[in-house]
């Protein structure tokens, strides 16, 4: 990091800077073509077994306009599915494996065309139960055992206790990061923009994690920096966001750079999340002990992490919300979902009856993936913010 | 006007429980139930419905308490054990259908931000329950066979008659492995335990054993229909093995499945012997359809224009057998065992096995795919499943349409869609 931030410089200079992406993870960038990689769609994928085999954990973003994965698909059927796989028709030779999981209906049915019409890219599912508790974290980590298998098979390498050790030790250290500069973001939201908050959680998905680490440790040092001096001296930095409602949105795969951008312009705080590309994915670590199974380990913090709609147990779901509602002071939600979401659908009926309970106001959108009408959605939003 | 008819615009125009508690004490009334039996032409069907009219009326009398709604693919073995009365709100949506209230039910449940891409079996049943329909469950046991929205739509249902903690959710593995069986029996185990310590029952592994064998005697029967079906193709009238949903998995477990499915039998098999003596009087050959999924609840033309243009539907994968004889020594490992081998578990491979191995057992001409909207399970698979048919020469019928909201069918479509089908099958 080379940039000097002196704290008498243009706020307006420093914004630029805090938010030029390209140049403050350049590295990041071009990190994955030197190893292998293996593909994965959801939060439920554990990554640490995929770095233990060697090879970078990519998510699949799906960022193809939907064409041919037409004809594989219904027409109501989860449009991120369908554009992963119209990026996956387009170039699934970058992946040496795809990891899936039984996450919902779409994506088994999502495993099942891959499989049948992807046959030469080795493809796994990994089992996920429903349930929280002891029998159905013993089964995971069971599940999360052939998972491993299918990676030494595909490396012809065995993984052994000590390589999973040290993935668990990187990956944890990944979230670890991430939920500081969550905090940053939360704090800072006055400097820096939606859109960047979320394009640094895509990078920690798609790119190889210690490169990545590397670039965002420098990032939080230089914006801690920024914080300091500002802090230190006087006005020049002071937020401009402190009258906006604070904001919480909730959804799903949310990762919609047109959507980040709109709501960068409005008069909001975006306060908390909910999401499959941010909190869903960093929160919590995995705990090992000495005499603990790893696997094990490793199933329990999947199953404990910020759940997603497909649990069974919806009202713990509720609480996890409620909690962050509570701390974050958040004065309205957003429930932004990518159409044909059933999982997210059904959650819907039950958050809205809970959010009145609280005196919540909730503002519904339903969204397609990579084809954002924002017209109409930026009006509905700011009808919402202007109730609130 | 109808018996039939009379019902539906009653219910129509009182939609609600204490009238529909009315109408069930009216006409399972033996003479009435008697004259509306008359109404059905076979054995079998008169059989079904006058077994479903007593045991509603049984379900909202409130005298057969335990309650418990299950959806369509728990095993129903379990519920006659504990002695719980099962309800089905999923086939209840289709009943909401056939009696022309999903217009209501589904308005319900919208105006309760249940969204219109949600499937309108589970919409529609949740609309009931907010109109308080049904009879109030004591439990609720679901499972995520085979699909998201059961065990979503039966909790809110939980949430909404304050039972949360009756609620059980019966995870079905991936794949069937040994760890897959041992994972599933300990819950199957364990939801059971439980419900014997709040009713403070205590367990009785002969009701479970009887359950089990009547289960077992079901199945042969329910085989030797589907051995008769393989070669009959002089139906008797009406007869539509799409009915039978609700028997098949629903009264699993008990001697009222039995005596059906022998009655079933019967009717098959006189209809068979007649086939055999008179022959197939027609000019043109008759079609063989394998009806993947299942068909609109409400009136409709389908099986009407598929009957005029010589097509009978030989088989529907609705009612193929998928598991083995259960073991009642072992009844929980039994009971995981038949969910196991549900084909609408796991991969689509498992549903294309079966497909395949019926359109073969029933020489099928052609298969309909009836892609009921907001079915993401089925309709997900349907390009696998058509590309697979294909290599057997056999032509699929995707067939756009919604079982339960005629709203969401157009009509005309469909039968546009059909008669092209049927044009390619006679080229």
């Amino acid at each position: 990091m080379t940039q000097d931030i002196r704290n008498t410089e243009n706020p307006d200079k420093i914004k630029d800077k805090i938010n030029d992406i390209e140049y403050l993870f350049k590295n990041t960038l071009f990190s994955v073509n030197k190893k292998g990689t293996i593909g994965w769609f959801c939060t439920y994928t554990p990554e640490e077994l995929i770095i233990a085999g060697g090879l970078i954990p990519v998510r699949i973003f799906g960022r193809k306009k939907i064409i041919k994965s037409e004809s594989y698909f219904p027409i109501n059927f989860c449009p991120y599915i369908k554009s992963s796989w119209e990026s996956l028709l387009a170039a699934a030779d970058n992946f040496r494996a795809l990891i899936f999981t039984n996450s919902c209906d779409g994506m088994r049915r999502f495993f099942d065309i891959a499989s049948k019409y992807l046959d030469k890219i080795p493809s796994y599912l990994l089992d996920v139960p429903h349930l929280k508790n002891r029998d159905s974290a013993d089964f995971f980590a069971s599940n999360a055992g052939d998972m491993k298998m299918f990676i030494e098979k595909l490396n012809g390498k065995k993984i052994d206790d000590k390589k999973i050790e040290n993935a668990i030790k990187l990956t944890n250290k990944k979230r670890s990061l991430l939920k500081e500069y969550s905090r940053i973001f939360n704090k800072l939201s006055f400097l820096i923009d939606i859109p960047t908050y979320y394009k640094v959680m895509e990078l920690s998905m798609i790119s190889d994690p210690e490169i990545f680490m590397e670039d965002l440790e420098k990032y939080l040092v230089f914006i801690g920096n920024i914080d300091k001096a500002s802090t230190k001296n006087g006005t020049s930095l002071k937020s401009d966001h402190s009258d906006y409602p604070a904001i919480m949105i909730i959804g799903n795969f949310i990762a919609e750079e047109k959507l980040w951008e709109m709501l960068s312009t409005m008069n909001l705080k975006l306060a908390s999340e909910d999401l499959c590309t941010s909190n869903r994915y960093f929160e919590k670590q995995v705990e090992t002990s000495d005499s603990e199974d790893l696997l094990k380990s490793i199933a329990e913090r999947y199953l404990n992490k910020p759940q997603c709609m497909r649990m069974a147990d919806l009202s713990s779901k509720l609480v996890e919300i409620e909690n962050n509602i509570v701390k974050n002071n958040i004065k309205g939600v957003i429930f932004i979902t990518l159409k044909f979401c059933d999982n997210m659908l059904y959650s819907f009926p039950l958050l809205k009856q809970r959010l009145n309970d609280m005196g919540i106001p909730v503002l519904y959108l339903d969204i397609e993936y990579n084809n954002f009408s924002e017209g109409q959605i930026k009006t509905r939003v700011q009808a919402f913010l202007e109730m609130l | 006007m109808g018996i039939k008819d009379r019902l539906k615009t009653g219910i129509q125009r009182n939609l609600n429980q204490r009238y529909i508690k009315r109408l069930l004490g009216i006409i399972a009334v033996k003479p009435v139930l008697y004259a509306y039996g008359k109404t059905f032409t076979s054995a079998s069907d008169r059989y079904l419905n006058i077994f479903t009219i007593e045991s509603l009326k049984k379900a909202y009398s409130g005298s057969s308490r335990p309650i418990g709604y299950g959806s369509l693919f728990v095993p129903y073995e379990m519920f006659y054990a504990l002695g719980i009365t099962p309800f089905l709100p999923e086939v209840m949506a289709g009943f909401t259908a056939g009696l022309g209230l999903a217009p209501q039910t589904l308005k319900e449940a919208s105006s309760n931000w249940y969204s219109q891409d949600l499937c309108t079996f589970h919409r529609s049943a949740s609309g009931a329950a907010e109109l308080d329909l049904f009879p109030r469950p004591d439990y609720i046991i679901t499972s995520n066979l085979a699909c998201d929205a059961a065990q979503k739509s039966f909790y809110l249902n939980s949430l909404k008659y304050g039972i949360e903690k009756n609620f059980y959710l019966i995870d079905v593995p991936y794949r069937y492995s040994e760890e897959s069986l041992r994972y599933l029996t300990g819950q199957i185990k364990n939801i059971c335990m439980d419900i014997c310590s709040k009713t403070g029952k205590k367990f009785d592994i002969s009701m479970f054993e009887e359950a089990i064998k009547l289960s077992n005697e079901f199945r042969k029967w329910a085989i030797e229909v589907g051995s008769l079906r393989k070669i009959l193709l002089n139906y008797p009238p009406y007869f539509n093995g799409l009915n039978f949903i609700l028997p098949f998995h629903g009264l699993a477990g008990t001697k009222e499945a039995v005596v059906l499915y022998k009655e079933i039998y019967k009717d098959l098999k006189k209809c068979l012997d007649e086939q055999n003596k008179e022959g197939l009087d027609r000019e043109k050959p008759l079609k063989r359809i394998l009806w993947l999924h299942l068909k609109p609840y409400y009136r409709n033309e389908i099986f009407d224009i598929l009957y005029k243009e010589n097509c009978r539907v030989v088989f529907e994968e609705i009612n193929h057998v998928c598991w083995p004889e259960l073991d009642y020594k072992k009844p929980f490992e039994s009971l995981a065992k038949k969910m196991l081998s549900n084909f609408l578990a796991g991969s689509i491979d498992n549903r294309i096995d079966v497909t395949l191995q019926a359109a073969h057992d029933y020489k099928a001409d052609g298969a309909i795919l009836f892609s009921h909207w907001g079915c993401r399970q089925s309709n997900g698979g349907a390009r696998i499943i058509k590309d697979s048919l294909k290599k057997l020469d056999i032509p699929t019928l995707v067939l756009d349409g919604d079982c339960v909201d005629q709203g969401n069918s157009s009509q005309g479509q469909v039968k546009t869609r059909l008669q092209g089908f049927i044009e390619i099958l006679n080229s």
